[in-house]
């Protein structure tokens, strides 16, 4: 890797104050899975000046329910999420999109807020120095997305705007279903967001200068049924090629509420709206499932390699209803 | 604000295998850099070879270590963010006066569980930090802790037995 400077942050402020001293050539470091892949490849036409760990500051991995909301703090380690009996057995999905991500060893150093902030996977976008990179397509600021007319096998087949990459985050997909949101912190203070509205077609709702800090949900209460379902070839390591989160309640034989979100299909987790809507007061079948997988994917626009996947989150959607 | 937004440039503590460590930051050879990962400072600075690095960028678990406790990737882990860790790597799990292998090392040897052994270390030491959170694991626990060490020479069968056998059950 390239020489860089190197902080320690201690507090939240100090990171923020960091990141606007660099003026945009500082970024964050927690679990650093993925950045010290950025920095290894330098498929980024710009290598950071500073890297500010964050893991320093104290207090920020916590996972606990406060009042009507759980609240996980940004430095919460994937490991914990998938072991936290609290969140095994209240909100199961996220622990199990957690425990889908990767490898042990990676589950062990990356950190939910990482996990949601982690950059795209697009292979055109990813292409390293050391073979001839970094490619320059329209997330990077110039000329067209390559993925468009390219390779884009894994690519988006609903929301791509410009840029056709998916979203990488599994944790957001079981986040989206549980209706949750982001705290973003700044120097100018705090906002918070759904997760479905943090992942732009290029880039995210981060603005310079800012950090996720915490991870809201609303606390889960009653009868319901979560499922997190992940398609892959292998499956250790490798990313969605479509996944799946399910929050559903059937009280006696009928579907009060259906919160349904698809992963690896748009450049954010996708709700299925209309899919969640036309489940309402219906009893939940192979039939029901199947018709409302048609209904969530009518909106797929696959690009010219990846109608496949259109047919997986089907399947997936149905499996999900019907588990 | 809490503490000063100060450049580093105090001694780095490192427990490596038991043994502490100050290392002094800048770049000469016996130095940490900060963009030292930490499986380059335990290869190239402090001379433990048995780390292995393969894909150098996380995937395929060659370069696994023990730090307080969990496997972690020391090609994804900065040197200089591990100030006061304690690290385990293979060199460390033999017995440092009597010279005998762990356990886990000789149930691999006499299960064959390697072909041409690069990804070995990284193995034993997943291995490793499975049976001291869990001493008798099911064939299952074992194939999940194993989830994020590759083989290419396909050595994954002996593995699992070798791991089998070196847990508290079969003794």
């Amino acid at each position: 890797m390239r020489p860089f400077t190197h902080y320690d942050a201690h507090a939240v402020e100090e990171a923020l104050t960091l990141l606007k001293r660099y003026n945009g050539r500082a970024v964050l470091n927690a679990g650093g899975t993925d950045l010290l892949s950025a920095l290894k490849g330098e498929y980024l036409l710009h290598y950071p000046e500073a890297i500010i760990n964050i893991k320093t500051i104290p207090d920020l991995a916590y996972i606990r329910e406060d009042g009507d909301m759980l609240r996980i703090g940004a430095l919460a380690r994937l490991s914990d999420v998938v072991n936290s009996p609290l969140l095994r057995k209240r909100y199961n999905a996220l622990a199990e999109a957690a425990y889908s991500v990767a490898t042990p060893q990676v589950r062990n150093m990356a950190t939910l807020g990482g996990n949601l902030c982690q950059d795209i996977r697009c292979w055109y976008y990813r292409y390293p120095r050391h073979i001839g990179g970094p490619i320059g397509c329209l997330r990077k600021g110039n000329k067209a997305c390559l993925a468009a007319t390219g390779d884009n096998r894994y690519h988006a087949i609903m929301g791509g705007k410009g840029c056709f990459a998916v979203c990488p985050s599994d944790t957001a997909v079981a986040l989206a279903a549980l209706n949750g949101r982001i705290k973003i912190v700044g120097t100018r203070g705090e906002r918070s967001v759904p997760v479905t509205d943090f992942f732009h077609p290029l880039g995210n709702e981060l603005k310079r200068g800012e950090m996720v800090r915490e991870i809201e949900v609303p606390r889960i209460t009653g009868m319901v049924r979560q499922t997190f379902l992940k398609f892959t070839l292998r499956r250790p390591v490798d990313f969605a090629i479509v996944s799946v989160a399910s929050v559903i309640a059937v009280p006696r034989g009928r579907c009060r509420e259906a919160r349904i979100a698809l992963g690896a299909v748009g450049p954010a987790p996708v709700r299925a709206t209309a899919a969640e809507e036309w489940l309402k007061g219906k009893p939940i079948s192979e039939a029901t499932a199947a018709e409302a997988a048609t209904a969530a994917l009518t909106g797929a626009r696959p690009l010219r390699m990846n109608s496949y996947k259109v047919e997986i989150a089907k399947t997936l959607i149905k499996r999900a209803l019907t588990s | 604000m809490h503490g000063q937004a100060i450049e580093k440039n105090n001694m780095l503590h490192l427990t490596v295998n038991g043994k502490r460590y100050a290392l002094e930051q800048g770049s000469r050879s016996d130095q940490v850099a900060p963009e030292h990962t930490l499986a380059y400072t335990l290869r190239e600075t402090l001379g433990l070879t048995g780390t292995k690095v393969s894909c150098d960028e996380g995937a395929c678990g060659a370069c696994t270590v023990i730090m307080d406790g969990k496997t972690i990737l020391s090609c994804m882990t900065l040197t200089i963010e591990c100030d006061g860790n304690s690290i385990t790597t293979i060199e460390g799990l033999s017995d440092p006066t009597t010279k005998k292998l762990d356990p886990l090392q000789q149930a691999f040897i006499d299960h064959t569980a390697f072909q041409c052994g690069f990804c070995t270390p990284g193995m034993i030491m997943s291995a490793k930090a499975l049976l001291r959170e869990n001493p008798a694991p099911t064939e299952e626990e074992v194939k999940e802790a194993l989830a994020g060490n590759f083989c290419r020479c396909i050595s994954h069968y002996h593995v699992v037995k070798a791991v089998m056998a070196a847990s508290v059950k079969s003794r």
